[in-house]
């Protein structure tokens, strides 16, 4: 069962890694990752917070639009091409080639962000003189939940790629992947402002427990100003990696209702 | 393709668990504790500097890279010298990311010190600014000592009265774990300027003690200086309070021989003439001849908002203005004594903004107060002003606990502007004056005038 899924996931991964577009954007990245401790001189303390809050900034843009483009394109690439009639005619599962194309999707994400996780890592230790392993490894905190982010925001183009167009899907999942990192702080406010109807905070609830959060995964700013006290800190990254996983099976199973219904 | 369609009851069935499964945890565990860890405590609405760009990315869970790119920018404009710029810059990056402690630091002492007058008098007006944005990064940041100490500073050292405000802020800075140690002895200073060394001494006494064994474990230069200037600070302040007759008054002992005693005569005059339009020319007596004295002057509305003797309520506000009212006056300077008299002039023609003249009635106040007193002024007026007086001007209601001088008078916008009766051509000139104060024709702005520096105890005799 999972046979073919990896085969389909490992070439995706080959082609996602041979799209120029991708590497295009992988290297302004790390161009801008490389450039920015020469942005400014501040007091050391400054430079290093500002630095961080910049190379995880960039980090995260790259990603999300990494994530983005690879997968809009997916399905309908392989529809246009007609290759996905030759996939099909296989012993291969309608399911198993989305969940393939996904998986793909992810690992070839994966390495470009890990490529840019390293990339600032040595920034710090060789540009910014850091030499504390504890403190280098806490850089990779965020990146680790960025990745949770963007497999979810992957699985939501995934999806919506079953049934739009990729021009359509790129601003479609762009809109959700901004309206799910806004709702956090405005469900908060909504809560807490004693002006807003009673029915105004139960659609708000409901919205809430339907969009995926992906402010959940914004995690930087105890690693860009350390001394902030993490109360479970443990607990709340598995907890938002978990619910990564819930969020990334509703996305692929709703891909896989529209998918199998479609005439292809 | 023609391939077969399974059922979609157990996709839907799975479909409606995942939901169930995510929306729990949203709810019940992960929306809580990103509030509690990790949620911006700042209100996105105060944003309102931001380019629309930069908003969506703030609010996109950029925060900290924009405040970043902001914080760099601001540096630049620092760089060029461009201050006005930089102020909102400053508020927007400790809105974006509340945890940016350099920037409040800066950012306070930016408000506080850096707008200035053409003669590097500071806009006062802004002070409770300064202060509300200490208080908030005080409420951000609470894990660290870093912006309780730099509020306590900024009442310790830049409004140089009430001290007990210092004292509260340098306390809360003591009760974290990073305070550096030789930072704690400010603590010890505010409460000699608050006027209680007893409870200086013992925090004296008390860091002495630990610094003590921290030396004792590890024989550092930095650790062995910390406890010999704690043992020297400990062995002034015992000196200081045998001497001002401290430790005899609080055993009710006469104080007949004790350097506060008897109590020296200020003899504190003064005249002001308003010269032309805005510019002011303060000139009068202090007898104290050992250089260090400066008479606080202050130049404000009538009914300037919170407005106390020789000052206002610093921190009536919580709110961080960038604007302070534009048409309230609030001018403060310091008379500088030299050889027993002091002549200053005063010009605010050249700065309309900070002192734009709106109201109509305005007092001028002179204000000296020993608490504020380099110690070897105090070693004769002690710390509450045991040790001074004045013949006219003593007061003890101006600042509860303590003799302070003080001396108000009103001014009308007329006579500052020189317009109608007081006009340049012909009108009155303005002057006010205290009374027994008599114009002397020496002039002590020589480049080599002798300053004699006998002991006020040998002046008093």
């Amino acid at each position: 069962m999972f046979r073919p899924i990896f085969s389909i996931a490992g070439t995706t991964i080959g082609e996602a890694i041979r799209r120029k577009v991708l590497l295009v954007i992988l290297l302004i990245g790390a161009f801008l990752l490389i450039l920015a401790p020469s942005l400014g001189i501040l007091s050391a303390r400054s430079e290093t917070t500002v630095l961080k809050g910049m190379m995880l900034g960039v980090i995260q843009l790259t990603s999300a639009v990494i994530a983005i483009v690879l997968t809009v394109y997916m399905i309908p690439n392989e529809i246009e091409r007609r290759t996905i009639y030759t996939i099909l005619s296989k012993p291969v599962q309608r399911w198993q080639f989305l969940v393939g194309k996904y998986l793909g999707a992810v690992g070839a994400l994966g390495l470009m962000m890990a490529l840019m996780g390293l990339l600032m890592v040595l920034m710090f230790r060789f540009e910014m003189g850091m030499t504390s392993v504890s403190d280098l490894s806490d850089l990779l905190k965020a990146p680790l939940m960025y990745f949770v982010q963007m497999s979810i925001l992957a699985s939501v183009a995934v999806a919506f790629s079953t049934f739009v167009t990729p021009l359509v899907n790129f601003f479609l999942s762009g809109s959700i992947y901004l309206i799910g990192s806004l709702f956090n702080p405005f469900f908060e406010t909504i809560q807490s402002s004693p002006n807003t109807p009673a029915v105004a905070k139960g659609f708000a609830t409901l919205v809430n427990a339907i969009l995926p959060n992906f402010a959940n995964y914004n995690v930087q700013n105890p690693i860009i100003n350390p001394g902030q006290e993490i109360h479970n800190e443990g607990s709340y990254y598995m907890m938002a990696t978990v619910y990564g996983v819930f969020y990334i099976l509703i996305a692929l199973i709703v891909g896989i209702l529209v998918f199998d219904r479609r005439e292809v | 393709m023609a391939q077969e369609r399974r059922k979609p009851t157990p996709l839907i069935v799975a479909l409606v668990v995942c939901l169930f499964a995510q929306g729990s945890i949203q709810a019940g565990y992960l929306f809580k504790s990103w509030k509690q860890n990790f949620a911006p405590k700042s209100n996105v609405a105060d944003f309102s500097g931001v380019n629309p760009d930069m908003y969506l990315f703030a609010l996109a869970g950029f925060r900290e890279m924009i405040a970043g790119i902001l914080w760099v920018r601001a540096d630049t404009f620092f760089d060029n010298g461009n201050y006005d710029a930089i102020l909102p810059i400053i508020r927007l990056v400790t809105l974006l990311d509340p945890h940016e402690i350099d920037v409040f630091a800066t950012g306070m002492w930016h408000i506080g010190y850096n707008f200035t007058d053409e003669e590097q008098r500071s806009d006062r007006r802004y002070i409770p600014s300064a202060l509300a944005l200490g208080k908030e990064g005080c409420a951000e940041n609470p894990q660290t000592y870093e912006l309780f100490f730099e509020t306590g500073w900024l009442w310790y050292h830049k409004i140089d009265d009430d001290y007990d405000k210092a004292v509260y802020w340098f306390n809360l800075a003591q009760t974290k774990p990073d305070m550096i140690p030789a930072r704690k002895n400010l603590l010890a200073m505010a409460y000699q300027r608050d006027g209680d060394p007893v409870k200086g001494l013992d925090t004296y006494l008390s860091l002495y003690k630990t610094a003590a064994d921290v030396a004792s474990k590890d024989a550092a230069f930095g650790n062995r200086q910390n406890r010999d200037t704690l043992e020297n600070n400990v062995d002034t302040t015992l000196v200081r309070l045998v001497q001002r007759g401290f430790i005899a008054e609080t055993k009710h002992e006469p104080l007949t021989d004790y350097d506060v005693s008897p109590p020296f005569d200020v003899g504190f005059s003064v005249k002001a003439t308003v010269i032309e339009p805005r510019r002011i020319n303060f000139e009068g007596t202090w007898n104290v001849l050992p250089v260090g004295t400066r008479i606080r002057v202050v130049l404000k509305d009538e009914d300037f908002p919170n407005s106390e003797p020789a000052g206002m309520k610093w921190d009536a506000t919580d709110s961080v203005s960038l604007d302070p009212p534009k048409d309230t006056t609030f001018m403060q300077d310091q008379l500088f004594v030299k050889n027993r008299r002091f002549s200053h002039k005063v010009d605010m023609s050249k700065d309309p903004t900070m002192y734009p003249f709106k109201s109509p009635s305005y007092v001028l106040e002179f204000y000296y107060n020993p608490r504020s007193a380099p110690p070897h002024i105090q070693d004769k007026f002690s710390w509450n002003g045991e040790g001074m007086t004045d013949k006219n001007f003593l007061h003890t209601d101006i600042r509860p606990g303590q003799k302070v001088v003080y001396w108000k008078v009103p001014l009308t916008r007329d006579q500052l502007l020189r317009r109608g009766a007081y006009a340049m051509d012909g009108g009155t000139v303005p002057v006010v004056k205290t009374p027994g104060y008599k114009d002397s024709t020496k002039t002590y702005e020589k480049d080599n005038t002798i300053i004699e520096i006998p002991s006020l105890r040998a002046g008093a005799k």
